[in-house]
């Protein structure tokens, strides 16, 4: 990897992205989460590798604001993949759209676990054990401790983790390329990408209902009866409702405000 | 107290901005930051040093993983040393409280949070048509004014009012609206989840889909866990694809080798 060498210009686009990757949290969604952070970091990339062509450049744009969620330094080390990715699409066409989204995807379970341990359970709780000490005894040092070690191992961490990606994308892509495989690695990244939705579906997707049926002197509660059957069938059920209906061309707006106002309207009934 | 309070909301502001730079995530939002700069603003740098220790402990094991927020350790933080410094209290009596305000201010951000999801497409469009510098910079102002106002006013009437007005305010809403958008906010991100599994659906690996699902819900396994067992199928899927790929090779191989015989 030490032997990669980046021209000029990649260099700039990787300085910038590194600066953007700050804002991995703005405009952050329940919908989508850091899918806006997303594209505002990939920008300079898409905007220098579809410079000539402004259709694909906007809908490379948008495909990169879809749902994202990761740890925030761990982030990076996509973040440059998928400028790999990106600038193998635009200048050889050997990567799809589904490649790319597929292997975001996949990464995103995996780097999040790695950063969370990593980061936030292992050099945070150090940092802040330090600190801790210096604090309760009244010293500022330790606050600013605190900052230098967790925060400053952050900044350098995502600097290279970006370029880490990046490099790590180029070689590995074109190795995969030139074997024929592309198709087989999509395939790969989407049994691991789905795995990974199935999880984050059972995770954090919650139907709450609260409704109580009363048959006699005993109450039913409709939820354990359903969960009966099979746990969270109900996050299923809605996920895939919701697939149904953005293929045959809902829009994204229509089913927040739908789910928002089904929500309210629930609860008003006592069924949420 | 209205002084003091506008001082409160603005160590906020700063903090919650600084987040943003290089340094990532929750470095300047963590409890061992905060409380010795709200200390510092409100003129004992050094009660809120040492709350500042006893807050990053209290905080420690409370962590935002996976877009669930259980306490906000920022505003919690500001509040418990606005009112040990502000009201003369003991420095554990400005402890205690830090906990449940942390808990209601987390549930009144999640509230405007599922209001906030609504801006979603609004956001996809602005990036659809391409203008990156008005993307951003509308992204980062709706971040530090519009996204954040709704915790700078509570935390304003917080330090103005007092920890017990802002409750009853809490109260008087409607319990519907509260009920309803909070679980609308657990049934957002199936928007997000659905978009992209339209995207990547694959009818010869969907089901795998169905295995993650699984892992996480009876088995309560961790995220690296699944990921660590879905990989090692993917590793294994691919070596196989790789076999048919090199098989495909040699027979196209074998035939040109043979035409040059010829």
């Amino acid at each position: 990897m030490a032997m990669f060498k980046y021209t000029k210009e990649e260099k700039k686009i990787l300085t910038r992205m590194f600066f953007l990757s700050g804002t991995l949290f703005s405009g952050f969604t329940m919908v989508k989460m850091e899918g806006n952070g997303f594209a505002l970091t990939m920008s300079p990339a898409i905007n220098a590798l579809y410079k000539d062509d402004d259709a694909a450049r906007k809908a490379a744009l948008k495909r990169h604001t879809n749902f994202f969620n990761t740890h925030a330094v761990m982030f990076n080390f996509i973040a440059g993949l998928a400028y790999a990715m990106e600038k193998e699409k635009v200048e050889k066409g050997s990567v799809t759209d589904d490649t790319i989204e597929n292997i975001k995807v996949a990464l995103m379970g995996p780097t999040a676990g790695i950063g969370d341990s990593f980061f936030f359970n292992v050099v945070r709780v150090i940092a802040a054990g330090i600190a801790i000490g210096l604090c309760s005894k009244g010293n500022f040092l330790g606050t600013l401790i605190f900052i230098a070690l967790y925060g400053g191992l952050q900044g350098v961490a995502k600097w290279y983790l970006l370029r880490i990606g990046y490099s790590m994308g180029t070689t590995f892509i074109d190795k995969v390329f030139q074997s024929g495989l592309m198709t087989a690695l999509t395939k790969s990244a989407a049994i691991v990408g789905l795995t990974m939705i199935g999880a984050m579906v059972a995770q954090m997707v919650n139907v709450g209902l609260a409704w109580t049926v009363k048959v006699g002197s005993t109450s039913v509660v409709i939820l354990d009866t359903i969960n009966a059957v099979m746990p969270g069938i109900l996050s299923i059920g809605l996920v895939f409702l919701l697939v149904k209906l953005i293929k045959k061309g809902y829009k994204p707006i229509t089913l927040v405000l739908g789910i928002m106002v089904l929500s309210v309207a629930l609860a008003f009934l006592k069924i949420f | 107290m209205a002084q003091s309070a506008l001082l409160v909301v603005l160590v906020y502001f700063i903090l919650s901005t600084l987040d943003f730079t290089l340094t990532s995530w929750q470095v300047f939002t963590r409890p061992i930051v905060v409380a010795p700069i709200t200390g510092l603003f409100l003129g004992d740098f050094q009660t809120g040093i040492i709350m500042g220790a006893s807050l990053e402990s209290i905080f420690m094991g409370i962590s935002a993983i996976g877009g669930s927020v259980p306490a906000d350790a920022l505003t919690s933080s500001i509040i418990a040393v606005s009112f040990t410094i502000l009201t003369g209290a003991s420095i554990e009596a400005g402890l205690a409280i830090a906990m449940p305000i942390g808990t209601v201010m987390a549930s009144f951000n999640g509230l405007f949070f599922s209001l906030f999801a609504g801006m979603a497409p609004y956001w996809e469009h602005l990036a659809e048509k391409g203008d990156m510098k008005k993307f951003g910079i509308q992204l980062v102002l709706f971040d530090m004014f519009i996204g954040r106002a709704a915790s700078m006013i509570t935390l304003y009437l917080a330090v103005a009012y007092g920890v017990d007005s802002l409750n009853a305010l809490l109260g008087s809403l409607p319990v519907f609206i509260m009920v309803g958008l909070g679980k609308a906010s657990g049934m957002m991100t199936a928007v997000g989840f659905a978009i992209i599994t339209s995207m990547i659906w694959n009818k010869e690996v969907g089901v795998f889909f169905f295995a993650g699902f699984v892992l996480a819900k009876y088995l309560s396994m961790p995220t690296l866990a699944i990921a660590i067992l879905a990989g090692v199928v993917a590793v294994v899927y691919f070596f196989n694809e790789k076999k048919f790929v090199d098989l495909q090779a040699s027979i196209k191989g074998k035939k040109t080798e043979s035409e040059d015989f010829f």
